[in-house]
């Protein structure tokens, strides 16, 4: 399934939710918040959520910054 | 004494209460450990950091995950990389989904030259985020005007900078700031360009109820030692304004001990 991940394309290959794409990406246990199609998903959705073909994917994280 | 005797000198902002008058910025240290040693170190109890996109390869340590484990601490997300209210205003809810906080440091600042905050953008962001519930703390030109607006549309605290952030060029604003503070009911806190902590001293003898600190921190050459020196000055400082300094000499000498003739007869 062809998504767009942080602006770039990204080839998921068998990911059907969001929780399952971290998972995939390696970033399943990492503190991230999810945009999907400009929409933040909560954390408490993010397993029943479901991808489609075409999804725009943001992740963000918090890092060092003043 | 019964001054001095009272164990808290505590500081409100947007309902919530602190003793500590050194804000931390988390960006520009050399790894986690030495960030979360320079955190306890200070004393701090608000911390600041960035929110960005999650890079295919890790390029930085995870921060979130050892604050998260220092007790009785706040975390502030910035909204830094955003160059409009927009901008800003997404980064703050994404912030605050990631944080579980509700303290945003607004912060706009569209040219990476000289990285001053735009004060027509961040009015509008800090309007609508205020209005959603965020304690809003906008970092801001030293201007008394946009501060006045700033407060007026339901900011916690004002957060005027000192110098441009990362130049290390202290109370460039001095003057901005005393006018600042003359009318504000709402803390001031100096965000960005100190240097030293005498300049964290003076902020606070000046009346700012707290500074911001990152680069002094982070980029001196001993970051847990330097943290645990602003931590004093900010203390010392504090005291000092609540002492009240003594009036300034006419252009005058005052001796401070009698000037009596003591090498005369009758006192040998």
């Amino acid at each position: 399934m062809k998504l767009t991940v942080n602006g770039e394309a990204y080839e998921a290959k068998q990911s059907v939710s969001v929780t399952a794409l971290l998972e995939e990406m390696g970033i399943g246990g990492r503190a991230v918040v999810v945009v999907l199609n400009d929409e933040v998903i909560p954390f408490s959705s993010r397993r029943t959520c479901g991808l489609r073909e075409g999804d725009r994917v943001d992740l963000f994280r918090l890092v060092g910054g003043g | 004494m019964e001054r001095q005797g009272k164990a808290q000198d505590e500081w409100i902002v947007g309902g919530h209460r602190f003793s500590s008058r050194l804000l931390m910025g988390t960006g520009k240290f050399q790894d986690a450990e030495t960030m979360v040693g320079a955190v306890l170190a200070s004393g701090t109890q608000i911390v600041t950091v960035a929110l960005r996109r999650v890079g295919r390869i890790p390029q930085e340590d995870d921060m979130l995950g050892p604050l998260q484990q220092l007790k009785g601490i706040t975390l502030m997300p910035n909204t830094s990389g955003a160059r409009n209210a927009s901008e800003a205003i997404r980064a703050a809810r994404l912030g605050r989904e990631l944080s579980g906080s509700p303290f945003v440091k607004v912060e706009i600042h569209p040219n990476p030259h000289h990285l001053m905050p735009d004060p027509i953008e961040t009015f509008e962001a800090a309007r609508i985020l205020a209005a959603e519930g965020f304690v809003v703390m906008p970092y801001m030109p030293a201007d008394p005007v946009l501060a006045k607006r700033l407060e007026d549309v339901g900011c916690a605290s004002l957060m005027p900078l000192g110098s441009a952030i990362g130049s290390g060029h202290g109370l460039a604003t001095a003057e901005m700031l005393r006018l600042i503070l003359r009318h504000a009911r709402i803390p001031v806190i100096v965000d960005a360009g100190l240097r030293s902590p005498s300049e964290a001293a003076a902020a606070l003898e000046m009346g700012c109820d707290a500074v911001l600190v990152n680069s002094a921190v982070a980029a001196s050459g001993d970051p847990i030692a330097m943290a645990a020196a602003f931590a004093q000055a900010v203390g010392a400082g504090r005291v000092a304004h609540r002492a009240g300094l003594m009036p300034r000499g006419g252009g005058t000498a005052l001796a401070t001990s009698p000037l009596t003739a003591f090498l005369s007869v009758e006192d040998a």
